[in-house]
C-alpha cells in the first residue's frame, strides 16, 4: 500500500479550524486514507502502480511459530562450543558438481540493472566470505559480479536479455526461472530511467524505454517441454551444473512435483512476501501465497512424491533473520534465499549513506521520490536515495562496496548466528536436523498453514491426526 | 500436461496393425507423461458396427500396453495420451482418454484455466462428472454440444469459444479423428497424412516408426483451426 | 563413433545416447565434420557447441537442435520441432524442411535458414540473431523481437511482430494480420540490398528483394502512456 506523505503542494490559506469531535476521525476500513490515496492516483494517473520491493500488507508469518526448545525431555547443545554443522549441498540429483555452501542462506536473484554494480559487487564479495552464492538477474551476467563472487547462480529467465551459453558455462549452478514470488505469472519491469546504456547493450534494447519482460518463457511452454529444456541445458554444460527451477508461489503442490518431473535439481519456492525491483503494487499484494504456507507445501509435495532426499528446496520470500531461517528448514527446507534482507545491510531505506568516509543525511531525497527513510519501495524509479537500486552514476557513488561488503558479512553471520542459536537450543548438531516437530504456532492460521500444532494444544487446523 | 497419440486408417490393410502401431506411438510419448497412459481403439464388431474400448492405468505406457495387450489388437482408428499429472491426481480414472458419450473419447495435452466454472454449469444442466481433471470437462462439454446436435467440429470450436487456457485437443467419435489447438497454440501437435493414415502426435519422434512416414505430408495445426477427417 | 574417409564422424542415434554424441561433437577440432544419422525426432541434437565444424543431421528432428551454439554450421536434411536455433550466438542451422515453432527463439547472433515453413512465434524474442524463412510462418511471429532480421519468403500468419522493439520483418507474401506496435514502412535502396544480401546467403531463389514489405516497431509501447490507449 502507498504511504500517504504529507503533500508538497502549498496550501491555500485557511483560519484555524475549530476543534474536531471525537468521533470526526472515524477511520474507514473500506476506504481508509491509504486507498484514498491509491484511488486519487489512479485517476491522475490513468494506469496501474509499479513499485519495488515486496508485499506490505499483513500477512501471517514465520513470526507466528516458536521453538520448543530443549529442557528435560531434550537436551542442548553448548551454545559457544559445541560445534552446529551449517553446510548444505544442493544439486546432488543429477549434476557432477554440486553446489557446497557453508551456510543454508543464499542471495536470492537480483538483476544488474534494477541493482547498480557495486550493490551487485558487494553482494557477491559478502557472500564469497561467508562461503554462499550469489545470483544473477534478468539481463545477465557482469564481469564484476562473476568476479566477486565464488559461487555464482546463472538465471534463465523469460525475457533471456543477455543470455549466452559462454555465462552458463561460466556459472556455478543454472536456475530457471518460472516465476517470483513478488509476481507469479508476471514478468519483470524495468522502468526507462534504469535503463542506461550499459544496461540496454547487456539487455539488447534501445536505452530508455520501459522494459516489460516476457511472462512465459519463448521457447517451451508446459512441464513436458520443461523437461526438454532443462536437458538441452545440461547438454549444452555437460551435465555438471545444478539446475535449479524457480517458482512463484501459487499452487505449490502441483508445481513442485511438477518441475521435479521436468528434472529439476533443486527447487526454489519464493513467497509472496519476496521483493521485486519493479512490478504492479497489484500483483505485489495480491498474487501467491504467504511463504510460511508454501514452505509446508513444498516438502509435503517433495516427500508425497519420495524425493525429499534426492531433491533440494530453497524457500525464500521475506527471510530476514536466523528465526526466520531456522523455521524454514524446521519445516523442510534445505536452504533459504534472501534478497531484501541483504539489501537492507547494504543500507536501503537508511537515512544516511557514507561517501569518502562522510555520513550524508538523505532524508531529502527520499522526500523528493515521495517517500521516507523506512518506508521506501521506490527501487522502480531508478532514483535510489543511498545509491543501490540505481543506474545513475552520481547515486551510485554513495554506495562504497568495500562498506557495503563488510555490512553484509556481518548481517549474513549474524543471520548464521541466530540460526545455530536456535538449532543448538533445539538439540541438534546440525542446522539441517531441524522438523517440524520443533515448532509450535502462536495463531490458528499459521498453525493451518504451517502444518504445526497450535502451542498448547494438539489441534493442527486443517488436519485429521494430531499430534 | 502430457503427450499424446492418435492414428486414423484409411487403408484396411492397416487394420491388424493398429494396435502395434499405436502402441510404439506411445511408448515415444514417456517422457511427457510418465505418470499414467490409456487408449481408445476404434474397430468393427462382428455385426460390422464400429466399436471403441478403452483401456487406461497408472504406469508406463510399455507396461500398459502390455498389460492389456494393446500391440495384438486390430481396428480402425485410435488415440493415445501419456499423463504427467498437473493438478490433480495420479489414478486410472484421471487418466486419459476420456470417454464422455458412447464412442467419443478426447485426449488433452494443455493446461484449461477456467475449467471449474465451465464444469459447474454443465453440472447444472445434470452433467456427471468422475474426477476433478480438467480434460473430462473438455470431453464432457463437447460431448454435450454434440448430444444437443451440434456436429464434432461445431462442437470443437465452441470450446475455443468457452473455455479459456492453453490445449491440443484430438477427439475422436465412431467416424471422426478431429484436432484442434487454442489461440495461443502453445502446446506441441504435428500431424503426418499418407494415403494410408492420418497420425497426430505431440512430437514428431513419436510418428518416426509409421510405415511411409518419410513420404508423408507433415504440418502443424494452425491455431484455432478444427481439423477432421471422416471415415 | 565411425571415422569417414573424408575426416568426417558418424554418429548414429541409434546406437547413441544424446548425451554422447554431445560430448562427441564438442571433442572435434575446428573444421572437422559430423554427420548425425537416424535422428528420428530426437531432441537437443548439437546443443551448446563453440567449435567451428560442420554437422549434417540426416533426418527429423526434435526440440532445440543447435541451440545455444555459439560456432558450428549445421544442416538438417529433414525437419525439425520447437526452437531450432535458440538462443544461437553464432555460426548457423539450415532445416531443409519445415520447422516447428519458434524458431530461433531469442537468438543472438547467427543465421537460421528453413527451407520450408516456420510454425507460430517464429523470431520470438530475437536479439540480434538472423531467421530466414523460404515458405510461411505462423503466427505471432516476430513477437517481441528486440534486434536482428527476419526474412519470410511466404506468408505471415496473425499478429506478425507483435510488439516489435529493433528487429525488422521483411515479408514477400501475403501479411494476415500485423501485430500490436508493428507496422509497415517503406522500403529503401539499403534494405533492397540488405535483402538481396540474405536471399545470397539463405540461397532462396524465389524472392524478388523490390518486392518485399518491411515490417518495423511503430515505437508506440515503448515508454508506459495510459493516455494512448496502449494495447497491452
Ligand atoms: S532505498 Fe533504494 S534500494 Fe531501498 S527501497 Fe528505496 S530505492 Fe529501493
Amino acid at each position: 500500500m502507498t504511504e500517504t506523505l504529507p503533500s508538497s503542494l502549498p496550501l491555500a490559506e485557511s483560519t484555524p479550524a475549530p476543534a474536531l469531535p471525537a468521533d470526526a476521525r472515524r477511520r474507514s476500513h473500506t476506504f481508509p486514507p491509504e486507498v484514498v490515496a491509491q484511488i486519487q492516483r489512479m485517476a491522475d494517473e490513468g494506469h496501474y502502480e509499479i513499485r519495488g520491493w515486496g508485499a506490505k500488507r499483513h500477512l501471517p508469518t514465520f513470526d507466528d511459530l516458536v521453538f520448543l526448545t530443549a529442557s528435560v525431555s531434550r537436551y542442548p547443545l553448548e551454545g559457544y562450543r559445541e560445534k552446529c554443522e551449517t553446510k548444505t549441498v544442493l544439486g546432488t540429483r543429477y549434476a557432477s558438481k554440486p553446489i557446497e555452501l557453508d551456510i543454508p542462506i543464499t542471495i536470492a536473484g537480483m538483476s544488474f540493472g534494477a541493482l547498480s554494480a557495486s550493490a551487485k559487487a558487494a553482494l557477491g564479495r559478502a557472500a564469497s566470505a561467508v562461503g554462499t552464492s550469489t545470483t544473477t538477474g534478468d539481463g545477465g551476467m557482469t564481469e564484476e559480479e562473476r568476479a566477486a563472487s565464488k559461487l555464482l547462480v546463472y538465471q534463465c529467465l523469460p525475457s533471456r536479455y543477455g543470455f549466452n551459453p559462454k555465462h552458463l558455462r561460466m556459472a556455478d549452478a543454472i536456475e530457471v526461472v518460472i516465476g517470483q514470488g513478488a509476481k507469479p505469472g508476471g514478468g519483470g519491469m524495468l522502468l526507462g530511467q534504469k535503463v542506461s546504456q550499459r544496461v540496454a547493450d547487456m539487455r539488447t534494447l534501445p536505452p530508455g524505454i520501459d522494459q516489460r519482460s516476457a511472462s512465459r518463457h519463448p521457447d517451451w511452454v508446459g512441464p513436458d517441454d520443461l523437461r526438454i529444456k532443462i536437458e538441452e541445458l545440461r547438454e549444452a554444460t555437460g551435465w555438471e551444473k545444478p539446475v535449479y527451477v524457480k517458482l512463484g508461489a501459487t499452487r505449490v503442490a502441483n508445481d513442485v512435483k511438477l518441475a521435479v518431473a521436468a528434472g529439476a535439481d533443486v527447487v526454489v519456492v519464493d513467497g509472496m512476501q519476496g521483493g521485486t525491483g519493479a512490478t504492479q503494487d497489484v500483483f505485489i499484494e495480491h498474487a501467491g501465497i504467504p511463504t510460511l504456507a508454501a514452505v509446508r507445501l513444498a516438502a509435503e509435495a517433495l516427500r508425497e512424491i519420495d524425493m525429499a532426499d534426492q531433491v533440494q528446496l530453497i524457500v525464500s520470500g521475506g527471510i530476514r533473520n536466523g528465526a526466520d531461517a531456522a523455521k524454514a528448514l524446521a519445516l523442510g527446507a534445505t536452504a533459504v534465499s534472501m534478497g531484501v534482507g541483504p539489501l537492507i545491510a547494504l543500507g536501503c531505506n537508511s537515512r544516511t549513506y557514507l561517501q569518502d568516509g562522510v555520513e550524508h543525511d538523505a532524508t531529502a531525497d527520499y522526500r523528493a521520490l515521495g517517500t521516507e527513510p523506512g518506508y521506501c519501495h521506490h527501487m522502480h524509479t531508478g532514483m535510489c536515495p543511498v545509491g543501490i537500486s540505481t543506474q545513475d552514476p552520481r547515486l551510485e557513488a554513495r554506495l562504497d562496496p568495500e562498506w557495503g561488503t563488510r555490512r553484509v558479512i556481518n548481517y549474513l553471520k549474524s543471520v548464521t548466528m541466530e540460526l545455530t542459536t536456535l538449532a543448538r537450543a533445539c538439540g541438534k548438531s546440525n542446522v539441517h536436523n531441524l522438523e517440524p516437530e520443533d515448532l509450535v504456532a502462536l495463531t490458528i492460521e499459521a498453525a493451518a498453514m504451517a502444518g504445526v500444532p497450535l502451542a498448547g494444544t494438539n489441534w493442527v487446523p486443517g488436519s485429521s491426526d494430531c499430534r | 500436461m502430457c503427450g499424446i497419440v492418435g492414428l486414423h486408417l484409411k487403408n484396411p490393410e492397416l487394420y491388424p496393425r493398429l494396435g502395434e502401431l499405436l502402441a510404439s506411438m506411445l511408448d515415444c510419448m514417456t517422457s511427457r507423461g510418465p505418470d499414467s497412459a490409456g487408449l481408445a481403439l476404434y474397430g468393427d464388431d462382428a455385426d460390422h458396427q464400429p466399436r471403441m474400448e478403452i483401456f487406461k492405468d497408472v504406469g508406463l505406457p510399455r507396461e500398459i500396453c502390455e498389460r492389456y495387450g494393446v500391440a495384438k489388437r486390430s481396428g480402425y482408428q485410435g488415440i493415445g495420451h501419456t499423463r504427467m499429472a498437473t493438478e490433480s491426481a495420479v489414478t486410472t480414472e484421471h487418466s486419459h482418454p476420456f470417454a464422455p458419450a458412447e464412442n467419443m473419447a478426447l485426449v488433452h495435452n494443455g493446461s484449461f484455466s477456467n475449467h471449474a466454472s465451465v464444469r459447474r454449469r454443465l453440472e447444472s444442466d445434470g452433467i456427471r462428472f468422475v474426477t476433478d481433471n480438467d480434460s473430462e470437462v473438455a470431453a464432457r462439454y463437447i460431448a454435450h454440444q454434440v448430444g444437443h446436435g451440434a456436429d464434432l467440429g461445431d462442437a470443437l470450436r465452441m470450446v475455443l469459444k468457452e473455455m479459456d487456457g492453453f490445449f491440443t485437443l484430438l477427439v475422436t467419435t465412431a467416424t471422426q479423428f478431429a484436432v484442434m489447438r487454442d489461440s495461443f497454440a502453445c502446446k506441441p501437435a504435428v500431424i503426418a497424412e499418407t494415403t494410408d493414415y492420418v497420425a497426430m502426435a505431440s512430437e514428431y519422434h513419436a510418428l518416426a516408426s509409421l510405415p511411409g512416414i518419410g513420404s508423408a505430408t507433415v504440418f502443424e495445426p494452425a491455431p484455432e483451426e478444427v481439423y477432421t477427417w471422416t471415415r | 563413433m565411425d571415422t569417414l574417409n573424408a575426416g568426417g564422424v558418424r554418429l548414429s542415434c541409434a546406437d547413441l545416447t544424446t548425451r554422447e554424441i554431445n560430448a562427441a561433437l564438442a571433442e572435434l577440432p575446428d573444421g572437422a565434420e559430423a554427420r548425425i544419422e537416424e535422428p528420428w525426432g530426437r531432441h537437443n541434437l548439437a546443443v551448446g557447441l563453440t567449435n567451428r565444424i560442420t554437422i549434417d543431421i540426416d533426418g527429423n528432428a526434435g526440440y532445440f537442435i543447435g541451440g545455444l551454439c555459439d560456432g558450428p554450421d549445421i544442416t538438417v536434411d529433414g525437419f525439425v520441432g520447437w526452437s531450432v536455433g535458440e538462443n544461437l550466438m553464432s555460426g548457423s542451422v539450415r532445416v531443409r524442411g519445415n520447422v516447428s515453432e519458434c524458431a530461433g527463439a531469442s537468438a543472438h547472433g547467427g543465421t537460421i535458414i528453413i527451407h520450408g515453413d516456420a510454425s507460430s512465434r517464429a523470431g520470438i524474442s530475437l536479439k540480434g540473431g538472423t531467421v530466414l524463412v523460404g515458405g510461411d510462418v505462423g503466427h505471432m511471429s516476430g513477437f517481441m523481437a528486440q534486434a536482428g532480421t527476419m526474412l519470410v519468403g511466404g506468408d505471415a500468419g496473425h499478429a506478425l511482430g507483435d510488439s516489435l522493439y529493433e528487429a525488422v520483418i521483411y515479408v514477400a507474401g501475403k501479411i494476415a494480420s500485423l501485430g500490436s506496435d508493428a507496422k509497415v514502412e517503406n522500403l529503401t535502396d539499403s534494405d533492397v540490398l540488405r535483402v538481396k544480401q540474405l536471399i545470397d546467403l539463405a540461397g532462396f531463389d524465389h524472392i524478388d528483394p523490390q518486392n518485399v514489405k518491411r515490417v518495423a516497431s511503430a515505437r508506440q509501447l515503448y515508454n508506459f502512456d495510459a493516455l494512448k490507449d496502449q494495447k497491452y
